[in-house]
C-alpha cells in the first residue's frame, strides 16, 4: 500500500479535482437521512455521516434498471454508463461490493454491472461506529482492497492509503496538494483506529454461526419473529449485499418497450411462486428465516453474506435487531 | 454475456393436452443452430419481446439435431401468449442453462425414469437420448399421470407401451381418474398401466442397486414418496438424480429468485441445478 497525507487546507481543491474524473457523489444529509447524492461542492457533503440509507450498491445493481430496449422488433442494449466518483464510501460498503462482485463478475458475467464497476472510482472514508454497527465482528471494519483511495482522518487533515493504480493516477494528478507522512501522522493514524476499534457497542458472536444456524431450523425463535416482523422487505432493500432483482417488460408505446430490472425482496410472497401457484417459502417464518440464513451464510472465498453495516436495524420498522436475532437462535440451542 | 436472445422460429405445434402444447424450433441463423448444444435437464429462457421472459426445460434430445422442442403448460400470462403463436412466429430464447443430467457418467447403467405428470417433459429428453444412443443397459419409465387426457406424448408412450420391450425400454403407467380409454389401456397392457399412483408401479420391480440410477421429475409432493420406495430398495442417494423447479429469472446465477439451502450450503437451482442428487437434498435444506 502507498500512504500519503493530504492536509486539511488542501482537501477542498483535491476534492474539486475529482470532478475531471466523472459525476461525483457523495453522502448528503436530508433531514435525518443520508443519501450518495451528485455533488458540486464540499460544503454539500456530509463527511462525518453513518451510514446512506440506500448502499452504493445502488449505482451498480440499480433500483429500476433498464436492460434493453426494443425497437422495430428487436432488442438493444439499453443506454451506456457515465464514468462516476463515489466519494466517502464506508469500509463495510466497500466489502458489500466486494460480495456483490464475487456474484456479478463471475462467470457469466453480468455486462451492466460489469461496466459500471468499470466506469467507477470509489474513494473510501474512516468513520466511528454507531449504536448499529458490528463490522468489526465480520471483519469489515477495515478495507485492504476494493478502493482506488482511501481518507483516514487526523487532527489536520487526512491520512491517504492508495489502493489502486487508478487511485494512484488521482493522487499523482495533484501531486502538489499532498505530503509525505509524518511519525506524528502515523501515531494519530493509530490512536484513531484504537478509538474506533474501542466504540463498537454491537458485537456478533459469529464463532460457528453456519452450523449453529442450520442446526437450529426449527428454533422457536424464527417463530417469534415471525410474529413481530412486518414482512416488508426494507432489510432487503438497504443491504448492501441484498442483491435479488426481478424482471420486467414495460411498453413504452405501441411500438417501443423496454426490459427493465428492479430490486425484489425475499420477504415478498411472490419471491419463491413458481409457474401453477405453487410456492417454496409460503409462510412469513419460511421468509424471515431465508433471509437469515442468506446473510449468515459463509462462502470460503467471500466471507459471510453480511458486513455488519446496521442499516437493516437502522430502518426496521419494527425495530428487529439483526445480531439479537442471531443470539437467541443461539442461545435457543443450548 | 448478455441478456440478449436469439431469434428462434416456430417450426411446428402440436396439442399435446388441453393444457400443454409442443413447440418445435429452430433459430434463424444457421450459425448459433450448430453452435446449440445441450443437454437433456437443461433449461432454456425464451423471451416474448415486449411481454417478458420465462424459463422452461428443454424436451427434446441433443442426439436429434437441427430442431429443439419446449412443452409449455398453459398456467400464466405469458404462456398463455406463447400458447397464441402459431407455426412460422418468432421468440427469442436463451440458454441452454444448467447443469443437466449427467448422461455419460450414467453410461451401462439401468435408469429408472419416475415422472410425475409435467415431470414428463425434462425426462423425455433423457428417454430419447437414452434410446437413441443405446449405451444403457435397460431403461424403466415409470409415468403417473391424472387421467387418460393428461398423458403428456400419448402416441410416445402408447408406442413404447407395444414395442418398447424391443428396445431394452420397460414403460408404465399410473392414471388417477377412471376413464374407458384407461380402461382399454389397461386391459391392452396389463399389468404396466394401472389405476394408481406412480410409487404403486414400483410394485413386482427389481433392480440391480449397484448398477442403477433413478431419475425423478414431477411435483413437489411426488418426490418424498418416490425417493422413499427408491431408498426401501437401497438405492444410494447418490444415485438418484432429480431435476427441480424455481422461478430463475436470469437463468446464470444472479437474480437470487431460486437459491435454497441454509447457512452452510447456499445453491441456485439454475446454476447448480436443475439436476441435483438425493443427496444435495440431505445435505441442503429446503431443496424438495
Amino acid at each position: 500500500m502507498r500512504y500519503v497525507k493530504l492536509p486539511e487546507e488542501n482537501f477542498e481543491e483535491f476534492f474539486n479535482s475529482l470532478k475531471k474524473w466523472g459525476i461525483v457523489y457523495a453522502p448528503v444529509k436530508k433531514e435525518n437521512i443520508y443519501s450518495f447524492q451528485k455533488v458540486q461542492n464540499v460544503s454539500e457533503i456530509a463527511l462525518d455521516y453513518t451510514r446512506t440509507m440506500l448502499p452504493p450498491k445502488k449505482f451498480f445493481v440499480r433500483p429500476k434498471d433498464e436492460m434493453l430496449k426494443l425497437k422495430e422488433g428487436h432488442w438493444e442494449e439499453a443506454n451506456g454508463t457515465e464514468p462516476i466518483v463515489l466519494f466517502g464510501v464506508h469500509s463495510c460498503d466497500i466489502h458489500g461490493l466486494e460480495i456483490l462482485d464475487k456474484v456479478y463478475l463471475s462467470d457469466p458475467v453480468d455486462p451492466y454491472y460489469k461496466k459500471r464497476r468499470e466506469n467507477s472510482i470509489i474513494i473510501g472514508i474512516s468513520c466511528m461506529p454507531d449504536e448499529y454497527c458490528f463490522c468489526k465482528s465480520l471483519g469489515t471494519d477495515f478495507a485492504m482492497h476494493g478502493f482506488d483511495l482511501f481518507l483516514h482522518e487526523l487532527p489536520d487533515g487526512w491520512l491517504v492509503r492508495v489502493g489502486s493504480v487508478k487511485g494512484h493516477e488521482i493522487a499523482w494528478g495533484t501531486e502538489e496538494l499532498f505530503e509525505e507522512l509524518t511519525e506524528e501522522d502515523m501515531k494519530n493514524f493509530r490512536e484513531f483506529e484504537e478509538k474506533r476499534a474501542n466504540s463498537f457497542q454491537k458485537h456478533l458472536n459469529k464463532e460457528g454461526l453456519e452450523d449453529m444456524l442450520d442446526l437450529a431450523y426449527n428454533s422457536p425463535v424464527w417463530k417469534k419473529y415471525e410474529r413481530i416482523c412486518l414482512g416488508c422487505g426494507n432489510c432487503n432493500m438497504v443491504c448492501p449485499t441484498c442483491r435479488c432483482y426481478e424482471v420486467c417488460d414495460l411498453w413504452m408505446n405501441a411500438y417501443e418497450a423496454v426490459r427493465v430490472r428492479r430490486y425484489d425482496s425475499c420477504f415478498m410472497e411472490s419471491h419463491g411462486l413458481v409457474a401453477g401457484g405453487h410456492n417454496f417459502r409460503p409462510t412469513r417464518l419460511d421468509r424471515f428465516r431465508h433471509r437469515y440464513y442468506c446473510k449468515s451464510y459463509f462462502d470460503p472465498s467471500a466471507g459471510f453474506n453480511c458486513v455488519g453495516c446496521g442499516r437493516c436495524d437502522e430502518f426496521c420498522p419494527a425495530k428487529i435487531e439483526h445480531v439479537k436475532v442471531l443470539d437467541e437462535v443461539r442461545e435457543g440451542l443450548q | 454475456m448478455s441478456f440478449q436472445t436469439h431469434d428462434a422460429r416456430i417450426l411446428e405445434v402440436k396439442e399435446l393436452t388441453s393444457r400443454e402444447k409442443l413447440f418445435t424450433l429452430r433459430f434463424l441463423d444457421p450459425e448459433i443452430n450448430r453452435k446449440f448444444k445441450y443437454k437433456p435437464g437443461q433449461f432454456v429462457v425464451v423471451d416474448i419481446r415486449g411481454f417478458g421472459e420465462f424459463p422452461i426445460s428443454l424436451c427434446s434430445t441433443p442426439t436429434r439435431e437441427g430442431y429443439f422442442q419446449l412443452c409449455v403448460r398453459r398456467v400464466g400470462r405469458m404462456t398463455k401468449y406463447m400458447h397464441n403463436l402459431k407455426e412460422g412466429d418468432i421468440v427469442g430464447i436463451r440458454g441452454p442453462y444448467g447443469n443437466g443430467f449427467p448422461m455419460e457418467k450414467m453410461e451401462g447403467s439401468t435408469l429408472i425414469l419416475v415422472a410425475g405428470g409435467l415431470g414428463m417433459a425434462p425426462l423425455r429428453s433423457v428417454l430419447w437420448y437414452a434410446l437413441d444412443s443405446g449405451k444403457y443397459e435397460k431403461i424403466y419409465l415409470f409415468y403417473g399421470t391424472k387421467a387418460y387426457e393428461d398423458i403428456l406424448f400419448r402416441d410416445e408412450i402408447i408406442h413404447l407401451l407395444k414395442h418398447g420391450e424391443d428396445m431394452n425400454c420397460h414403460v408404465k403407467l399410473a392414471y388417477e381418474v377412471e376413464s374407458p380409454s384407461c380402461i382399454y389401456l389397461e386391459k391392452g397392457y396389463s399389468p404396466r398401466v394401472c389405476k394408481g399412483v406412480v410409487t404403486d408401479l414400483f410394485r413386482g420391480e427389481s433392480f440391480d442397486v449397484n448398477n442403477t440410477y433413478a431419475l425423478i421429475c414431477g411435483p413437489p409432493v411426488m418426490y418424498k414418496f418416490v425417493i422413499k420406495e427408491l431408498l426401501d430398495r437401497k438405492l444410494s442417494p447418490g444415485r438418484i438424480y432429480m431435476t427441480l423447479e424455481r422461478r430463475m429469472r436470469c437463468g446464470v446465477g444472479k437474480c437470487g429468485h431460486c437459491i435454497v439451502g441454509t447457512s452452510t450450503s447456499i445453491k441456485y437451482v439454475c446454476k447448480d441445478g436443475p439436476v441435483f442428487t438425493y443427496w444435495d437434498a440431505l445435505s441442503t435444506r429446503g431443496l424438495i
